[in-house]
């Protein structure tokens, strides 16, 4: 089942083109990795998806509706979800409410009866390292990435888009990461992760889209995409 | 909002006193308040009359910490809206001969109306331009209210009937005192359910907000409309307690006072400024009545405060309070700062 789908999606900041005609798919169950190198367009294309930045033309669908232009609470309530490159819960919240926001307003009325208990598994689930109590200004980025995945998961989303989720950890954090990926994928959540770790891309990942420039380049499984020459091209110029 | 589960294992009296958001310390404050016109030297009139004032400053700054506080949005015409409330009301008792106290809850409406359209209007800007916004139209209805002579009088002032007939001051205290505490409840309560957790979550991180299925146009605007809605009452309450109303209860001054009260009180905690309010604005008097050969230099303290406040200690009172006296070991004098333990 088509999960995703966008066609000829257009995003333009005055005379500048951002992405430019970029048709992708994402079924049910992938983890697409969208690759490409800075400034390529990468964020602004989710952000186009997600409702923040709407785009300038084409169209996006989700499970078969359309969903082109919609506002990110409409699509969040939809089951998409996303994670901020620059991690962002609220900062003056403690860590649980942080995610009690999502779980509540996130999901349709009356899907969680109890909500505190809900956004604490959701803490556990993403194997968040402090005290549910914690004000989240006071947090590492490390920290606070885990607490924005918890947030974005506590939707219930059916799709979660994860922007740069893996940048900046360490080896042991990069082993942690690539395990709760693959937990979430289990349970059913399909997945576009924008990412630059190669290493993490090729144990995860399914298949690939690579953007150069705003335009896609290459698209497809995996192995076939990080050996396609235009897209090396692209990464070594 | 609470994340505690031990509700159930409570008795009677922290029940009622949770249902009415207080801590035996806040309901001591609260009794003595009530208490204050009998104990000298607050008995006296003219002394009565500044605390009347510091509890209409009080009242103003916990209707303000709702916009300021919860969606980090400053209305600096937050003034403005209350003198239009108590405009409105006046006008209402001259004209159509109302009872004051219907034409004051008419006042916080016709606010609550102009709070939807600022609302409304600043709905897409941040921070900043939002403020501005606000400012610009608060001084616009200032200007019509100084302008429109033939229905305000302008500045040589409206004269309106009081609500209480009677030269004793003492009424008009516990009313204000009233109106502080209802007015405290219901912002307390509104922010202790699902809508507080979703004005924190706009206020603190847009995007995220939205992100998380919060749609911020109905609890913006919904916060405007209660917040003005306040302030109209309170404006009400001004016009029909001084008898007379000029267009100066509108200018940014005045909201310049509450804002410094709300946030040397704590920002976001509701009852920090309400509290600060009583010294501070009672001290704030005694300065401008003993030098009344300097005048503006009541401006130049609460400046000159709001400044080494924020830069020093930008939690304001409530975080200290939070902070240090809050924990106290002692059980017994923990169960009075706090309620249920």
């Amino acid at each position: 089942m088509i999960v995703l789908e966008t066609e000829n999606l257009t995003k333009k900041f005055g005379g500048l083109t951002a992405v430019n005609n970029v048709s992708m798919t994402v079924n049910e169950g992938d983890i697409v990795g969208l690759i490409g190198p800075n400034g390529a367009g990468k964020t602004t294309l989710i952000n186009a998806i997600s409702g923040l930045n709407p785009p300038t033309s084409g169209w996006v669908k989700m499970f078969g509706h359309k969903t082109t232009g919609l506002p990110p609470e409409k699509m969040c309530q939809r089951g998409l979800s996303r994670t901020f490159q620059i991690p962002s819960p609220f900062p003056k919240m403690t860590a649980i409410e942080s995610v009690m926001t999502a779980t509540i307003f996130g999901n349709k009325s009356g899907k969680v009866h109890d909500p505190v208990q809900h956004s604490r598994q959701m803490l556990e689930f993403v194997e968040f390292p402090m005290k549910e109590t914690v004000v989240a200004e006071q947090l590492n980025t490390v920290q606070l990435k885990r607490l924005d995945l918890a947030r974005a998961l506590a939707s219930n989303p059916k799709l979660l888009f994860m922007d740069e989720m893996a940048s900046g950890l360490s080896e042991g954090e990069l082993n942690d990461i690539m395990r709760i990926i693959d937990k979430i994928s289990k349970k059913g959540i399909s997945i576009l992760m924008i990412e630059h770790i190669m290493q993490l891309i090729m144990a995860v990942c399914n298949r690939l889209l690579c953007i150069q420039f705003g335009t896609k380049i290459a698209e497809g499984l995996t192995k076939e995409v990080a050996n396609d020459p235009k897209v090396t091209k692209a990464y070594l110029g | 909002m609470d994340t505690t589960t031990a509700h159930q294992q409570m008795n009677p009296f922290d029940k009622l006193l949770d249902k009415l958001c207080l801590t035996p310390a806040g309901l001591l404050g609260l009794i003595l308040l009530f208490a204050l016109p009998y104990i000298p030297p607050f008995n006296q009139e003219y002394m009565l009359r500044w605390l009347i004032y510091c509890g209409f400053i009080a009242a103003m700054s916990v209707g303000f910490d709702l916009t300021a506080g919860y969606i980090s949005i400053v209305n600096f015409g937050y003034a403005a809206v209350s003198g239009f409330g108590g405009y409105t009301s006046a006008l209402l008792v001259i004209n159509l001969g109302l009872s004051p106290w219907i034409a004051m809850a008419a006042g916080g409406m016709t606010a609550g109306v102009l709070g939807l359209m600022i609302g409304m209007i600043s709905l897409r800007l941040r921070g900043i331009f939002a403020a501005c916004l606000s400012w610009f139209f608060g001084l616009a209805i200032m200007g019509l209210a100084t302008k429109m002579v033939w229905l305000t009088r302008g500045p040589s002032g409206l004269r309106t009937p009081r609500l209480f007939e009677t030269d004793s001051n003492v009424p008009f205290y516990f009313l204000i005192i009233i109106l502080l505490y209802l007015i405290y409840l219901a912002c307390k309560w509104v922010v202790r359910s699902k809508m507080g957790l979703a004005f924190q979550a706009i206020g603190q991180n847009m995007d995220a907000a939205r992100t998380s299925g919060i749609n911020p146009v109905y609890y913006r605007v919904f916060n405007f409309t209660m917040s003005c809605a306040i302030a109209g009452v309170l404006g009400g309450y001004y016009a029909h307690f001084y008898g007379i109303l000029t267009p100066d209860i509108m200018h940014t001054g005045k909201t310049v006072e509450v804002l410094a009260i709300a946030y040397i009180g704590g920002r976001g905690s509701l009852w920090g400024g309400a509290v600060i309010a009583f010294p501070f604005i009672f001290i704030m008097e005694i300065i401008r009545s003993s030098l009344s050969n300097l005048p503006g230099l009541n401006l130049i303290i609460y400046a000159l405060v709001l400044i080494l406040v924020m830069i020093y200690y930008p939690g304001g009172f409530s975080y200290f309070y939070d902070t240090n006296i809050r924990k106290v070991k002692n059980k017994a004098l923990r169960y009075f700062f706090n309620g249920r333990a």
